[in-house]
């Protein structure tokens, strides 16, 4: 007797389809590392997109070729830099494609962050309603932190307020206790770091105690919700299957982990970016998430899209060089 | 780095210019003439691109342009919600939605005539005490009931929480709420500012953006993670088509691209700042901008230089190209002289 053993079909339905059936055809609208980069599906995946190389495109086509292959609008998730870069692409996946593409969740990490934070505050002892401070207001609050414990009246010099909102916000955003900041940044503030703590744990209670967020807590915490509750965890990593993520090179390492908690259950994770332009780290942006993704992630896919659609040739050339003048030496 | 080296099936193409200029104004009028020369080829005012790396290196130049009334728009600085008279106006709304935002009270308790930081103080511990049961889910907004309570305060006070308690109506729109608040606002503008005229502007422009709101959390919302007009910090007397040139700071002209880009004040000292030159990755990042800065160009890249600029801070003169692009010979950068 013949045997026919019966097999666990795969959950996503992806075997269902045939590429014939695509009404985009990939082919023959983009080149061979874009279409490389669109048709990858499962697992981490790795893009390094070079200045004008249809970077946008690329994640545009991506975001298509999901919802042909039958995957569901509302479980990709695109993070970008802007809302508007969001909303542009995909207006133009909707155009390429269909309306479907309307129902993708995109945006900043910022704004999704205080999206599930409002459904959850209050698991984190927070109100729903709470207000988000932005970068002048949570200054304010220290001054009136630093005034309250009379910091302000000695002898002593003591950080302003913008000073002090850089020195949190970057200790929170790069994961680096105050004290080593303080020692390269302000080394003439080093002998009042118990001081600085201070104002540090006050203007942290009094964000409590008034129910405000500023904008690192958005992403603390998130981290901190999804890294405590595991339900909702799993919860969220369920519902966003795909995970795209724009701009990598410019993410801090509260947002690599979110991307990796976000993504724990099925590391179907593309980031998008160019280490070449990261320009941001005075906002605590680091290089090394993109330049560490590999190992995070080691069996990650890495595709180079190299092919400039934008400049000429000798404008190409002298910014080739530039970057080949560069210290730090070329790996991969 | 992630080896990768970035090239283009388009044939042809001019070759990028290194330009130094005697001192910083030369380096000025050399823009604004080849400017004029780039439109007279035909390429409109909206295809060029000035960049620089600090907001404050464009000054001079934006007197060149307005003498050669050549209409331009300024990137990167201020954003429009970061002037205090829009904050003023958005703390109103906050509490709005808010009543425990102590810093929002704070402010526009300060805004009331003869109120000091000791009665702003109590006002506002009491309004935390009567919190609780207003909000008890901390879900809705609070009611105009909620808002009747605060009835017994001085006059100058308690017209404060009058225009709050109707603004607050469940029935108003955002738009309608700002509405309310402006008219309760705009003598506190006259009497605060000088230029009052030109901040109702931006006040003008705050009530338009209202009116795309259905609820008032969304507006605050987006106020505070997605500021509307990112950051135009002037506008200089758009020409009759709205033609005009573009100015940025290179952090705000990133994903963007020009037919022609100048990237001016590519000096030692100040690209890269003085500043970066101690850390080797703030060097690298600084070449990382002169990167991004080259590449928003599709046909035409200028790189200019003063070469007779006094540092003020160091007491030096400073003199040398930026490191970036020292060095690299003719094959790849002509190199002109602005006489």
């Amino acid at each position: 007797m013949k045997k026919f053993t019966l097999k666990q079909l795969p959950s996503d339905n992806l075997h269902l389809v045939h590429p014939q059936r695509f009404r985009i055809d990939y082919k023959k609208e983009l080149n061979a590392a874009q279409h490389e980069a669109v048709t990858s599906v499962n697992g981490p995946h790795l893009i390094i997109a070079g200045a004008g190389t249809g970077k946008t495109r690329t994640v545009v086509y991506r975001v298509a070729y999901l919802v042909e292959l039958g995957v569901k609008p509302d479980s990709i998730l695109l993070l970008t830099f802007t809302r508007k870069a969001a909303q542009d692409m995909l207006r133009r996946a909707a155009i390429l494609l269909d309306s479907r593409c309307e129902q993708i969740s995109g945006g900043t990490f910022h704004s999704f962050a205080n999206s599930i934070l409002r459904r959850y505050a209050t698991r984190l002892g927070y109100e729903a309603n709470f207000t988000i401070l932005d970068q002048g207001d949570a200054e304010d609050v220290i001054n009136l932190i630093r005034t309250r414990l009379k910091f302000d009246s000695r002898e002593k010099r003591f950080p302003r307020k913008e000073a002090l909102y850089d020195l949190y916000s970057r200790a929170v955003n790069t994961m680096t206790p105050t004290k080593e900041l303080l020692a390269v940044d302000y080394p003439q503030y080093l002998e009042q770091e118990t001081e600085i703590q201070l104002v540090h744990t006050g203007y942290v209670q009094y964000k409590r105690a008034n129910n405000l967020m500023d904008y690192d807590d958005l992403l603390v915490n998130f981290a901190l919700l999804l890294k405590q509750d595991e339900g909702i965890r799993a919860v969220l990593s369920d519902r966003y299957k795909y995970v795209m993520v724009d701009e990598y090179q410019d993410t801090n390492r509260v947002q690599a982990e979110l991307v990796k908690l976000l993504s724990y259950k099925h590391r179907n994770i593309m980031v998008v970016g160019d280490d070449a332009q990261c320009i941001y780290s005075f906002r605590g942006s680091t290089i090394k998430n993109i330049m560490t993704f590999p190992e995070e992630f080691p069996d990650c896919k890495i595709v180079k899209l190299e092919e400039n659609f934008r400049s000429t040739q000798p404008i190409l050339n002298l910014a080739n060089e530039i970057l080949k003048r560069g210290s730090v030496g070329s790996q991969t | 780095m992630y080896y990768k080296e970035l090239y283009t099936c388009r044939a042809g193409g001019s070759m990028p210019q290194l330009v130094s200029t005697e001192n910083e104004n030369m380096q000025s009028r050399y823009v604004v003439q080849k400017i004029l020369e780039l439109r007279e080829q035909g390429v409109p005012l909206e295809e060029i691109a000035v960049l620089f790396r600090s907001s404050f290196l464009s000054f001079d130049l934006e007197i060149e342009l307005t003498k050669a009334n050549i209409p331009f728009v300024k990137f990167g600085g201020y954003k429009f919600v970061e002037t205090s008279h829009v904050k003023d106006v958005v703390s109103y709304l906050r509490v709005l939605a808010n009543p425990r935002d102590v810093v929002s009270w704070n402010r526009i308790l300060l805004l009331v005539d003869g109120v000091g930081p000791r009665t702003a103080e109590k006002v506002i511990d009491d309004i935390l005490k009567r919190r609780v049961a207003a909000t008890p889910d901390g879900q809705t907004l609070p009611t105009t009931k909620f808002w009747m309570q605060f009835n017994d305060y001085a006059e100058n006070v308690q017209k404060l929480f009058d225009v709050l308690k109707q603004a607050s109506s469940q029935n108003l729109a955002p738009a309608e709420k700002t509405f309310q608040v402006l008219q309760y606002y705009e003598p506190i503008l006259r009497g605060r500012y000088d230029d009052h005229q030109k901040r109702k502007k931006d006040l003008e422009m705050f009530q338009n953006i209202t009116e795309r709101y259905k609820d008032i959390d969304t507006l605050l919302t987006d106020l505070a993670l997605e500021p509307p007009n990112e950051s135009i910090v002037d506008v200089v007397s758009p020409g009759p088509e709205d033609e005009f040139l573009t100015l940025s700071t290179i952090h705000s002209a990133k994903g963007l691209e020009w037919n022609s880009v100048f990237i001016i004040y590519a000096l030692e000292g100040r690209f890269p700042t003085m500043r970066s030159v101690a850390s080797d990755e703030e060097i690298e990042e600084e070449r990382r901008l002169m990167y991004v800065a080259c590449t928003r160009a599709k046909d035409n890249l200028f790189i200019t230089y003063p070469m007779n600029v006094y540092d003020r801070e160091s007491g030096f003169i400073l003199t040398k190209p930026s490191r970036f692009i020292q060095g690299i010979g003719d094959q790849l950068l002509e190199q002109w002289v602005v006489e």
